[in-house]
């Protein structure tokens, strides 16, 4: 891996949207959720329509959710003039990142970057020849074997290889409970004692009901542009000190290598060699939390601790009056409440709360210190991980 | 073998079979598992495409397998499982002894579910889904 960052600091998120999330709102769209998302971050960052030169959409269709491509965004929004576009997967991570090197490259000077959900069937379309109308599958096709996606089945070795047990798991579910019953955004509030997510309904065991993210309507936003045209606009710029992907040459979870070796680690490495920052100038870190077990993954790959010593270091590092974990008693995890409380945002809330904690704007949730830096290790472990490095100045 | 296209296409009429890798899907109608093997360098690897992964060479061919394994890694699905199948239904990823990292998915019979551990040593076997052989796996004898 030839490893460079000449986009270090460049490019700055200037402006963050949202929307209500609920785990229905079926008096709305999905289009209307984005909509609504990228109004509040254009206006956020104190910018209108016209300021608006490239558009970058979550690609959501495959999960079956339906969102807003960017044409749908330039017309709803009115934006007279754009020179760039992009439909890109998830983690938040993708879709941010190409917007950041698209307004370092010039293709755009100050890009909206978009992710709703809205839970809705998937369609399909098949072709005549029988082989061609099968690689577009409708439902009903399906492989010769069942898969161990899901994240499950890595759970499984963990458990095996490293001698966890549940309760291990519980404790990034608590952890995400925890911050959500602060977070008045959040769809699950109440709080969580160990029994009750041991009593959570087993869903692909050895992960469970509290172990996987809640699906939620809603969207997420935020505008980026050069760090230069930043400091005019905004009070704190948040700066994109490193962003990568990571991916091994099996992104699938029945060829994944082992716990010891897969996308995650690529991720770190890259992050670390791109980042002058390290996990030393942590003021807050953001862990993906889509099933418990990445979390687990997460803490140990992005350098907090060593493989399996995860629950170990949650327990060392755990406030007991709070219910959540903070490192070195200073540092939170998930301060929104995750994937698993707050909603599952595939990253865009974690983004979003960050960029919201680094400028100081969370009110009686904020993170107290003046909180510089976020850490934030996205995506899971075989196909979508990656991480990135946010700053203030 | 002398199976047409079609043939194959109607035994299995709900499988995601293509050009790549009807060969193994032929496979199991002769209860064989059959993975692609490459004739330069003697790598094995799952699923079926046309050219080896490590050394590139598109002499690929499709070699059966010993139906020896262990388990990799597994869930228990307490929802999602094929409809009628008992639940939890297992599914678990195989590392075949053919070589390190050679996985396939398949389902174990034969066992309690809450029975299965990673590292068990499996072997082949065969169930009929809707009239048609599939690959599954049970305990080593």
């Amino acid at each position: 891996m030839i490893v460079r960052n000449p986009v270090k600091d460049q490019v700055a998120i200037v402006g963050v949207g949202t929307t209500p999330f609920a785990r229905s709102l079926s008096e709305r769209t999905g289009p209307s959720l984005a909509l609504e998302a990228a109004r509040n971050a254009i206006l956020d960052a104190g910018l209108a329509a016209a300021d608006i030169d490239g558009i970058c959409s979550s690609a959501m269709a495959y999960y079956g959710s339906a969102g807003a491509n960017p044409a749908y965004l330039q017309e709803a929004l009115g934006i007279p003039e754009t020179t760039w576009e992009a439909t890109i997967p998830i983690p938040f991570t993708f879709p941010l990142m190409n917007a950041v090197n698209a307004v370092y490259s010039g293709a755009c000077t100050t890009a909206l970057v978009v992710h709703s959900l809205y839970r809705i069937g998937a369609s399909r379309s098949a072709g005549n020849d029988p082989f061609r109308a099968r690689a577009v599958p409708p439902a009903g096709f399906r492989a010769a074997g069942p898969s161990t996606d899901g994240y499950a089945s890595f759970a499984s070795r963990y458990m095996h290889d490293y001698g966890a047990t549940k309760e291990d798991f519980g404790l990034v579910a608590i952890n995400d409970r925890s911050h959500a019953s602060r977070n008045p955004h959040a769809v699950m509030r109440d709080p969580m004692t160990m029994d009750d997510y041991l009593n959570a309904r087993l869903v692909r065991w050895p992960l469970g009901l509290f172990d996987m993210d809640v699906p939620i309507d809603g969207a997420d936003a935020v505008v980026v542009t050069t760090a230069e045209r930043a400091r005019d606009l905004v009070e704190k710029p948040v700066l994109v000190h490193a962003i990568t992907g990571g991916r091994t040459e099996h992104p699938n979870v029945t060829s994944t290598s082992s716990l010891e070796w897969n996308a995650q680690h690529v991720v770190a490495k890259a992050l670390w060699a791109k980042s002058d920052l390290t996990l030393a100038d942590a003021d807050l870190f953001y862990a993906y939390d889509g099933f418990t077990v990445i979390t687990l993954n997460w803490l140990e790959n992005i350098g907090w601790c060593g493989r399996g010593e995860a629950p170990a270091f949650l327990r060392q590092h755990w406030d007991a009056d709070a219910d959540v974990v903070r490192i070195d008693g200073r540092i939170p995890m998930n301060t929104h409440g995750g994937n698993l409380s707050e909603g599952a945002t595939q990253a865009s809330g974690h983004t979003r709360e960050a960029v919201q904690q680094l400028r100081g704007e969370c009110g009686d949730r904020q993170v107290p210190g003046d909180p510089k830096v976020a850490v934030m290790a996205l995506g899971g472990m075989y196909i979508n991980a990656s991480a990135m490095v946010l700053r203030t100045e | 073998m002398a199976m047409t296209d079609d043939e194959l296409l109607s035994r299995y009429p709900w499988g995601a079979i293509d050009h790549d890798n009807k060969a193994q899907w032929k496979g199991f109608l002769e209860y064989q598992l059959l993975v692609n093997r490459c004739q330069a360098c003697g790598h094995w690897f799952n699923p079926p495409r046309p050219m080896c992964p490590r050394c590139w060479s598109l002499d690929v061919r499709p070699e059966p397998v010993s139906g020896r394994g262990r388990v990799q890694w597994f869930t228990l699905l307490y929802q999602g499982g094929p409809p009628g199948a008992p639940s939890p239904y297992p599914v678990v990823t195989v590392e075949l002894a053919e070589e390190e990292g050679l996985r396939i998915d398949a389902t174990v019979v034969d066992c309690d579910p809450h029975d299965i551990r990673c590292d068990m040593p499996l072997e082949l076997t065969w169930v009929d889904d809707q009239g048609a052989p599939l690959p599954a796996f049970r305990p080593a004898t």
